[in-house]
């Protein structure tokens, strides 16, 4: 398998990384970054398996066209390489939660299909994670009623500036079969993460969940997506961004809320994680570059709420680490022993490691 | 007096009938009481 990065940021480095310990035959690197593309390609070089892991790099990509293009760079970039590679006989994975691009991303479906090669959209933490546990979630009700989003924190510096956009700007909801255009920063509701992340007052935001997961769920009457804010990210966000993002914005988190019906009976799965976002954004979009290169994803473009089998997925993440909670309402008869937390078991982790 | 009596016993005979039916053809069961996070394990996953 001939895999492609192009975009060695916080999220695309993890996601070389991870590819380095998968069964690539050669991964190429790829970054505008003199400097951030040498330290990738070192970190890289020195856990890939020289035996079976051909690890080349430069500035532009203009040697053989791989099997699968993965792109990492920041969002307003993503959707014309995709389009290049697409054109260029590759399948392309993505990662961008511009809601814009993700629907310029959506459009390239008549394309990729005529080609018979697959584009992922939007494969990270949210979009991407989110959307499999989404789809977990309902393959476990007779219908769906409403989808919500949540999320908290960012990445690398490119997916800070895109959360301040996101936040400032307007951005739609799902809702009785129509879209609905709600001002970024409304709509504050109060969001309980997995332990010990805890509560955050989410927002409304330009962020791309809906559009991924409408046409998966077109008979939802409700699909919205949130965004944590605390009251001086509302209160700077139609301001220039003060002071240059951190390297890394995690820990982050992502809950999923979905309402449905089951057996007749009203049903609400919860599901989150917690986690670095950009961590689990390169072993995402890793596993799913992965599988898209097997010849194990339908041509055609789409999110990840469109996996067949979004179990299997969660499987394959599971040995890298990304855990997923569910928060389950308890009879009183059933609290004699309480369910273990994320953060006991992250502790427990700890000093077993210690 | 009489008759207001037997309206109040009505009013509340129909209440408790109604409550009855929605008690006996209602599909929301218990709702939780309370709960936390709890990780998934693989075995869940199969």
């Amino acid at each position: 398998m001939d895999i492609a990065v192009i975009g060695l940021g916080a999220s695309g480095s993890q996601l070389a990384r991870q590819l380095a310990i998968s069964s690539v035959e050669r991964l190429s690197l790829f970054d505008i970054d003199a400097r951030r593309l040498r330290r990738t390609t070192t970190a890289v070089e020195a856990i890939a398996d020289d035996a079976t892991t051909e690890v080349t790099s430069g500035p532009i990509l203009d040697e053989p066209v791989p099997d699968v293009v993965a792109i990492a760079t920041p969002v307003g970039t993503q959707l014309e390489l995709a389009r290049t590679w697409l054109s260029r006989g590759s399948d392309v994975v993505t990662t961008s939660d511009d809601p814009d691009e993700v629907s310029g991303l959506l459009e390239l479906h008549d394309e990729a299909v005529e080609a018979g090669r697959s584009v992922v959209v939007g494969a990270a933490f949210v979009p991407g994670l989110s959307c499999v546990l989404t789809r977990f979630a309902a393959d476990g009700l007779d219908e769906v009623e409403v989808i919500s989003v949540y999320k908290a924190a960012t990445g690398g510096p490119a997916c800070a500036r895109q959360h301040h956009r996101a936040l400032k700007s307007s951005g739609y909801d799902w809702l009785d079969g129509e879209w609905v255009l709600r001002r970024g920063g409304s709509g504050r509701d109060l969001a309980w993460f997995p332990d010990p992340f805890g509560a955050r007052d989410c927002y409304r935001g330009a962020l791309p969940s809906p559009f991924l997961l409408q046409p998966v769920f077109p008979a939802a009457q409700r699909i919205s997506a949130r965004m944590a804010a605390t009251r001086r990210d509302r209160f700077t966000s139609r301001l220039p961004m003060l002071r240059p993002p951190h390297a890394d914005g995690g820990p982050g988190a992502l809950r999923v809320e979905v309402r449905g019906r089951r057996d007749r009976a009203v049903e609400t799965i919860i599901l989150g994680v917690i986690d670095h976002p950009s961590v689990v954004t390169g072993i995402v979009a890793a596993i799913v570059t992965e599988e898209v290169g097997s010849g194990r994803v339908a041509p055609g473009a789409a999110g990840l709420a469109t996996w067949d089998d979004p179990a299997a997925l969660l499987r394959l993440l599971w040995p890298r680490g990304v855990r997923v909670a569910s928060f389950d309402g308890t009879l009183e008869a059933q609290l004699s022993e309480p369910a273990p937390t994320i953060s006991s078991v992250i502790d427990a982790d700890l000093a077993a490691t210690d | 007096m009489l008759r207001l009596a037997r309206r109040v016993v009505f009013a509340m005979g129909l209440t408790g009938l109604i409550a009855t039916l929605f008690r006996l053809r209602g599909s929301g069961g218990v709702p939780p009481q309370s709960g936390g996070w709890r990780e998934i394990t693989p075995s869940e996953l199969d």
